[in-house]
């Protein structure tokens, strides 16, 4: 065990290691895009998301689309949430490109009055006829899934059917720090899409299964993936909820989630490499490696800002040039 | 509130909805609960119908019938009185609650925990309940088996059961917040504190009633302030019974017109509520 490496951490390392080696996807051959724009939360947003979703060219046109925000806590003025302005934006630009229906789903991990944490994040303010475009996912129609591929001791979890009814999967999380897993963004976000009424609150079964191993085990379920990152206004430091709220003024949004979510760890100033659940969900790390993501709108060195990390996690730290 | 929101949502097979949908055990057994205070026999009893047969053989219930294992709903399904749900089916219920605990309660996970340098935790010697099996133990589930055990005990005392509640109860005093009150039950993370919830803190208090001394005047005094604050009809009507089981809510006292009362869960314990403020309690004898 090397200096300063608890039993803890090196069996865990060790698991992630073997499970990234044995368990990944094929290694990708065509690298993936992500888009990052400036944007603020008025009026421009609308326009703003929809060029961007329009530039990945989904096939959304008769199709159902459900859009999973982050709705974590009863505090509006907070940087916990989703906005609901972008929210919005994108559902209207979802229908506007054809989608035949387009679903607002959250299962909170913590709160179990979901409506009500959504009217107090403002959502029913901002999204008209919100109450009718949302589905709490806690509390939904379930099916027992078999996971495609097992990087937890779970094989098999009960997801909504609304989730697995989706023609595509919509994941707009905050863009924040994490205290149990350094950074959660699109891909952690997929935590939500568990039923706390089967599992409850929180989805500790999950816990208990890997946190890394968990995360990449939802990614693996849902083959059309569409991210949007909500990092106009983020969170720093002993995110995700009693964290500061950092200003960052960008969206990320991409078709690969693992791209899209080691951009923003970029982004925050973190190595992407050592999150563990990103190195599980690609086939081999090259995959995330900033050479192999075809990167659109503004580079990364024009919008990043290091996120400040709690002292667990300042081994995170992208080194310069990394 | 009136209990006839409750029979427009009852569902042909006897059991209710979360809000809209197939039957589960929770928004059923509140109903239950709801519509037997109110004196509403004939639904009550097509609900308690649908509930009996959900019954699995280990004594205990799911979520909602086909869908895991037996979990804490058994808790709930507990606190119906024994000569309406069937007193074999009853026994059968708490034997199965007084038997389970969360993971971190047990022989393997003391090992595990030993083999990744952890320190034992104080859960080992006083277990909560989790929510489902192979997990820990949390604030809301352990609160639920404490409510259903005590009324059996008051009932039916037994050295066993008694054991067992006190144990709860110290999982509950264990998992207070710094400040008062209780979350879901992670009291601090890598060293930072949580803050507590109204819900769970309303939740804790019922469960805890009877029970005095500086750490339950803090969270009686938090309740008291959520009380003025909370947006949501969970967190008002479990503020109300928490602060009820131990006489602290004030006189007089009317919930706020900004409440929403959206699923039938909200509903029932609305009208749980309202019954054991007049000195009719479902939850406690």
């Amino acid at each position: 065990m090397g200096e300063g490496m608890t039993r803890r951490d090196w069996i865990a390392g060790s698991a992630v290691a073997l499970a990234a080696a044995g368990c990944g996807r094929p290694v990708r051959t065509t690298p993936s895009e992500t888009t990052i724009v400036r944007a603020a939360y008025d009026q421009r947003l609308y326009e703003t998301v929809r060029h961007v979703i329009a530039a990945h060219r989904l096939a959304v046109r008769g199709r159902t689309v459900v859009i999973k925000p982050n709705l974590v806590e009863f505090e509006p003025q907070s940087a916990i949430n989703t906005h609901p302005m972008l929210v919005h934006a994108a559902c209207e630009a979802f229908l506007a490109m054809g989608a035949s229906r387009v679903t607002i789903a959250e299962g909170p991990g913590h709160r179990r009055d979901t409506l009500d944490l959504a009217e107090a994040a403002g959502y029913f303010q901002t999204i008209p006829g919100f109450e009718d475009r949302f589905v709490d996912l806690n509390v939904d129609e379930v099916t027992l899934v078999d996971l495609p591929q097992r990087f937890s001791r779970l094989n098999r979890v009960y997801l909504p059917n609304t989730m697995l009814g989706a023609a595509l999967v919509v994941s707009m999380p905050k863009m924040k720090t994490h205290h149990w897993t350094g950074a959660t963004l699109s891909m952690k976000n997929l935590f939500g899409v568990v039923p706390g009424g089967v599992y409850g609150w929180p989805k500790n079964v999950l816990h208990w299964a890997g946190i890394h191993e968990s995360i990449a085990d939802l990614h693996s379920v849902f083959p059309r993936q569409f991210a949007l990152v909500d990092g106009i206004v983020g969170m720093e430091g002993n995110g995700p909820i009693q964290g500061v709220p950092k200003a960052m003024g960008v969206l990320v949004a991409g078709t690969d989630p693992v791209a899209v979510d080691a951009t923003c760890c970029r982004l925050m100033r973190i190595d992407p490499m050592r999150i563990g659940y990103l190195r599980l969900a690609s086939g081999a790390p090259a995959d995330f490696a900033e050479s192999n993501v075809r990167q659109a709108g503004e580079p990364i060195s024009a919008v990043a800002q290091p996120f400040a990390l709690i002292p667990q996690f300042r081994g995170l730290r992208l080194e310069s040039g990394a | 509130m009136p209990t006839s929101k409750l029979l427009e949502q009852q569902n042909p097979d006897g059991g209710w909805p979360y809000r809209h949908g197939g039957s589960w055990m929770e928004p059923t057994v509140y109903a239950v609960l709801a519509l037997t205070v109110a004196g509403d026999r004939p639904a009550a009893d097509r609900g308690l119908a649908w509930i009996r047969t959900g019954q699995r053989d280990d004594g205990g219930w799911q979520v909602r019938p086909g869908v895991g294992e037996s979990c804490w709903v058994t808790s709930l399904a507990a606190l119906l009185p024994g000569d309406r749900l069937g007193s074999k089916q009853h026994q059968r219920a708490v034997n199965w609650l007084s038997a389970n605990t969360g993971l971190e309660s047990t022989t393997l996970y003391r090992v595990r925990q030993w083999l990744m340098g952890g320190q034992a935790s104080p859960e080992t010697k006083s277990p909560g309940w989790p929510w489902v099996t192979g997990s820990a133990a949390w604030v809301s589930p352990t609160s639920m088996a404490i409510l259903a055990l005590e009324r059996e005990n008051r009932l039916h005392p037994a050295p066993g059961l008694e054991s067992r509640i006190e144990a709860g109860r110290q999982f509950l005093i264990n998992r207070m917040c710094k400040g008062g009150g209780w979350n879901h039950g992670s009291v601090r993370a890598l060293g930072y504190e949580s803050d507590a919830y109204p819900e769970t803190t309303g939740m804790a208090l019922a469960a805890l009633r009877g029970c005095q001394g500086r750490e339950m005047n803090q969270s009686l005094d938090l309740a008291l302030r959520f009380l003025n604050q909370c947006h949501s009809a969970d967190a008002l009507n479990w503020l109300r019974l928490g602060l009820t089981a131990h006489g602290r809510l004030p006189g007089g006292y009317a919930a706020p017109d900004r409440i929403t009362y959206r699923t039938v869960p909200e509903v029932a314990t609305c009208v749980l509520a309202d019954r054991a403020v007049q000195g009719q309690s479902a939850f406690w004898i």
